[in-house]
């Protein structure tokens, strides 16, 4: 063998391979193809890459695995592993390096699971105008009296019944377009793109066209399938952003660009083959499903390779699309500005920075094929405008879809995501901004924290006169105390879990409005740490978890969270003030948790300044909404470039009392702000508390 | 009237409670009494802040209420730092600091700046987002001994590295602090700094930690 490689093998999946000397376990696991959950991008300060390596002789793989065929113990180490643990072999897998032939164990909790995505379709209005139509035409065909090339004989007959003028078409175009009229005997289809440009021609009469919208977040990308005549979304499909390796926030992946020599163009790979694949998933949707070929006796059939025969099986009562990637004829782009030009190869190194200027605001139209996105390669990919280095396309894809610029009610819009995004006004003015609210409220950097996946804990209630807890996690409908302890199977808590619990342990006296744990405790879920004698709850015990351990909210995971609603309520008080305004008419919660966002406990948690309970909707991926209105209404895209220009964006951290608002804002839900909403949702007692 | 010690006390406490006006009449009454202001600064107000540097790191306390005793331990420095004789300051340093350029987040630095300021550092502060090159111009126009410099991003922790190599050009001597969020101790010795403070948290502390040498010292010297 190689001396410059060794043999890797990850336990339980049992990938395995021979990889160079040097790199790291998470390098490596990445090269077999293995996921691992890395949070922080290999910052080595999330720890939730602990994995374990194997001592001894593994006959099965002809390997023999010691702890000392990796690279040396690091101090970064000692924070996530304790002395026991580092005895069996845990290391992270982002600080050790692979010195020898190792079997790594990847813990349960260490596997990157399956997201759950829920970023649906909402039902907004939308107009029927979309950048691509199709036109149906009849022409003569060319005869010695009259014989006109073919391209000016299809515009001649657009402009005589469309009104179409001085049409262009792409070489790519214009090499099929002889076949075509020939084939549909000088009868046509023709897909025009914003009156200008001819980007297919399909023989015959169709009656349909395609469009895909997507939203390219910096954990989760969704896409809209939908048909561009009948406005229907066929299909809503979704992918984690394969960036995610790189870093969990859009600092991470800036940073990773200005420290990797062609980092940024590995990214801009990375996101372009997730779109290609998630542009794969809604075509095959298009098909009934395959399934294996039975014989008579019931026997798989299988082919001369000895390979099952795949046969499709559809599903009754319903029809098939049967689509190909050629026939999704236009396409729309919305994602925050690092995303944006991350994807576009555009440097975001200067959005990194204050005062954090954009590379561009406007919309750009590119041509499919030049960023290698395979659909019909002549069709056009609409990017939408960005407003500012921290308030990008996806804002601007939430303000196109709740046009708050066309309502006389004041509106405060949250965007919940790694980054928060606030948008406040109505009519007559509008601003927006930005604050860090960090990855805490999506789960990273808890001690328990984690992605919505199954085994999230995603909803919680807490008895306030026991402190005993219930909860429901992801893939389970029956909460807690329907269930046994075994049926539970919790992994750790997720967003929406993540603003629950805040509320309800201030609800129920558990944390006072500092964000302490009360020294009167009513359960034994209220414990100190045995190792680090830090204060903790319990939220599920062992017995309920598939962890095999308690699962807990710390005290510093309490901080954390108080750090990124103080973010965001701090940030809305802020922008409330700039306008001169007292309180808002509608509060809007957009994001990927946007409709799963209980609004009671979001505004005991107080994330954002007191206000109706009933005035407080979730809106859901409202930027995807926004996406989908542009793909089918072109009117939109020309809204959209107003409205970036339009929207005032304001810099909250340099205010002069930034720090004052910013530091009331983390009590909870504040620290001198009245909540006259919350009377009778939080006792007396515990809302009037010094 | 209060003794010495219960005095003392009261700044102390008044720190520890964030209680501006017990920590502003403690001190008044201090000097009234004829007592050393220098004392009613290290084992009154210093004394308090190691308490809550400790109620910090077990997490009792969270930044809203450090700043707050910040505010407390500032109303009482107003009042006592003007009668400290010029002679017997403390420590005679004297410290650049700010957040560096493209950053604007200053919450940890400010903190910082008042452990310096407490320990009876000359602070010469530039703010927030910091062009590079005033640190180096700064630290040599004052001829300061340390130079503290925070990042709260990432992106701009880069920019550090510069700084340091500029510095220590001209003047090898002076002692570099790196902080910040994304600073770890593996970054600041890469950036050949001399110290570090991993968060605005663990800056508190550790400055703290360097109060407290300071009052040891003084104690040995009593």
């Amino acid at each position: 063998m190689d001396d410059n490689k060794a043999k890797v093998i990850f336990q339980p999946s049992g990938r395995r391979g021979e990889v160079p000397k040097g790199i790291t376990l998470i390098e490596a696991s990445r090269m077999l193809g293995v996921d691992i959950e890395s949070l922080c991008g290999e910052k080595k300060v999330c720890g939730k890459c602990r994995v374990r390596i194997e001592e001894g002789f593994f006959e099965k793989f002809g390997i023999r695995s010691r702890g000392t065929h990796v690279s040396p113990w690091q101090e970064e180490e000692e924070k996530f592993i304790n002395a026991e643990a580092r005895k069996s072999g845990y290391r992270l897998g982002c600080v050790t390096k692979v010195e020898g032939d190792v079997l790594v164990f990847v813990p349960e909790e260490s596997r990157a699971g399956k997201q759950v995505v829920s970023k649906a379709a909402r039902d907004i209005h939308i107009e029927c105008n979309p950048a691509v139509r199709i036109y149906y035409i009849e022409m003569d065909p060319p005869t010695f009296e009259e014989p006109t090339g073919d391209f000016e004989r299809i515009c001649r007959e657009l402009e005589r019944e469309y009104g179409l003028k001085e049409l262009k078409s792409d070489l790519l175009t214009l090499r099929r377009i002889p076949g075509v009229l020939r084939e549909g005997k000088w009868k046509v289809t023709v897909s025009v793109w914003m009156d200008q440009e001819i980007i297919r021609v399909r023989p015959g009469k169709v009656e349909n066209s395609y469009g895909i919208a997507i939203d390219v977040g910096t954990t989760t990308v969704a896409g809209y399938f939908c048909n561009l005549n009948t406005m229907e979304v066929i299909d809503t499909v979704s992918l984690m952003n394969p960036q995610c390796k790189y870093g969990e926030d859009v600092m991470a992946r800036i940073t990773f660009h200005m420290t990797t020599p062609g980092g940024l163009k590995r990214m801009s790979d990375d996101i372009i083959e997730g779109l290609n694949w998630l542009i794969d998933q809604a075509i095959q949707g298009t098909y009934p499903p395959k399934t294996k070929k039975k014989d008579e006796n019931g026997k798989t059939v299988k082919d001369a390779d000895g390979e099952p025969v795949m046969v499709e099986t559809p599903e009754e009562g319903k029809t098939y699309l049967r689509l190909t990637r050629e026939d999704i004829e236009d396409m729309t782009l919305v994602g925050n500005t690092a995303m944006h030009h991350i994807l576009l190869q555009l440097n975001p190194e200067y959005v990194g920075l204050a005062p954090f200027p954009p590379v561009i605001h406007h919309s750009l139209d590119i041509r499919a094929r030049d960023l290698n996105i395979r659909i019909n390669p002549s069709a056009y990919v609409h990017v939408l405008p960005n407003e500012a280095g921290f308030v990008g396309a996806d804002n601007v894809g939430v303000l196109i879809a709740e046009e708050p610029y066309k309502s006389d009610e004041i509106q405060l819009i949250i965007d919940i995501g790694t980054n928060g995004e606030l948008v406040f006004g109505n009519k007559e003015k509008m601003i927006s901004s930005s604050c860090a609210t960090g990855p805490a409220l999506e789960g990273a950097q808890l001690a328990f924290g984690m992605r919505a996946a199954p085994g999230a804990i995603e909803r919680i209630k807490i008895d306030p006169e026991t402190h005993d807890v219930d909860y429901k996690v992801i893939g389970r409908d029956a909460w807690r105390q329907y269930s046994e302890a075994k049926e539970m199977k919790v992994k750790g808590i997720c967003g929406s879990g993540i603003l629950d619990v805040l509320a309800e342990l201030y609800r129920a006296g558990i944390v006072t409005k500092s964000g302490v744990f009360n020294k009167k405790q009513k359960s034994n879920r209220y414990r100190k740490n045995v190792d680090n004698g830090q204060p903790e709850f319990v939220l599920a015990w062992a017995e309920e978890t598939s962890i095999e351990k308690d699962v807990v909210i710390t005290q510093k995971d309490v901080r954390q969270i108080q750090l990124a609603k103080g973010a965001l309520h701090c940030g809305c008080k802020l922008m409330m003030r700039r306008m001169g305004m007292e309180k808002m008419d509608t509060v809007k919660i957009a994001g990927a948790f946007g409709t799963h966002v209980d609004r009671e406990k979001a505004l005991i948690m107080g994330l954002f300044p007191d206000c109706e309970i009933d005035k407080i909707l979730g809106v859901g991926n409202a930027a995807g909404d926004g996406a989908r209105a542009a793909l089918l209404n072109r009117e939109k895209r020309v809204e959209a470039n107003w409205v970036s220009r339009n929207v005032e964006y304001i810099e909250l951290t340099v205010e002069k009392d930034f720090q004052q608002q910013f530091m009331e804002a983390m009590q909870i839900p504040h620290m001198k702000d009245a909540f006259p909403h919350l009377e009778g949702l939080v006792s007396e007692e515990i809302l009037h508390q010094k | 009237m209060a003794s010495k010690e219960e005095l003392l006390k009261q700044l102390s406490d008044g720190v520890v409670e964030y209680d501006e006006e017990v920590v502003k009449n403690a001190a008044q009454s201090f000097l009234d009494d004829g007592y050393p202001a220098l004392d009613g600064i290290m084992d009154g107000l210093a004394a308090g802040m190691v308490i809550v540097g400790d109620l910090y790191e077990r997490n009792e306390y969270f930044v809203p209420e450090v700043l707050m005793c910040a505010d407390a331990l500032y109303a009482g420095l107003d009042i006592l730092r003007p009668h400290v004789p010029a002679d017997i300051s403390t420590v005679k340093g004297q410290v650049v600091i700010g957040t560096v350029q493209g950053d604007v987040h200053d919450i940890g630095k400010n903190l910082v700046k008042m452990m310096f300021d407490v320990a009876g550092f000359t602070v010469h502060d530039l703010g927030r987002d910091v062009p590079l090159e005033n640190f180096v111009e700064e630290q040599m126009r004052t001829d300061s001994d340390i130079v503290a410099m925070s990042a709260m991003m990432t992106t701009t922790m880069l920019g550090m590295k510069k700084v340091v190599q500029m510095i220590k050009e001209k003047n090898p001597d002076v002692a570099i602090m790196l902080g910040g969020a994304p600073v770890t101790k593996d970054v600041a010795s890469l950036f050949g700094a001399d110290g570090y403070a991993e968060s605005a948290g663990n800056a508190v502390q550790e400055a703290i930690k360097m109060i407290s040498r300071l009052r040891e010292l003084r104690q040995k010297e009593h």
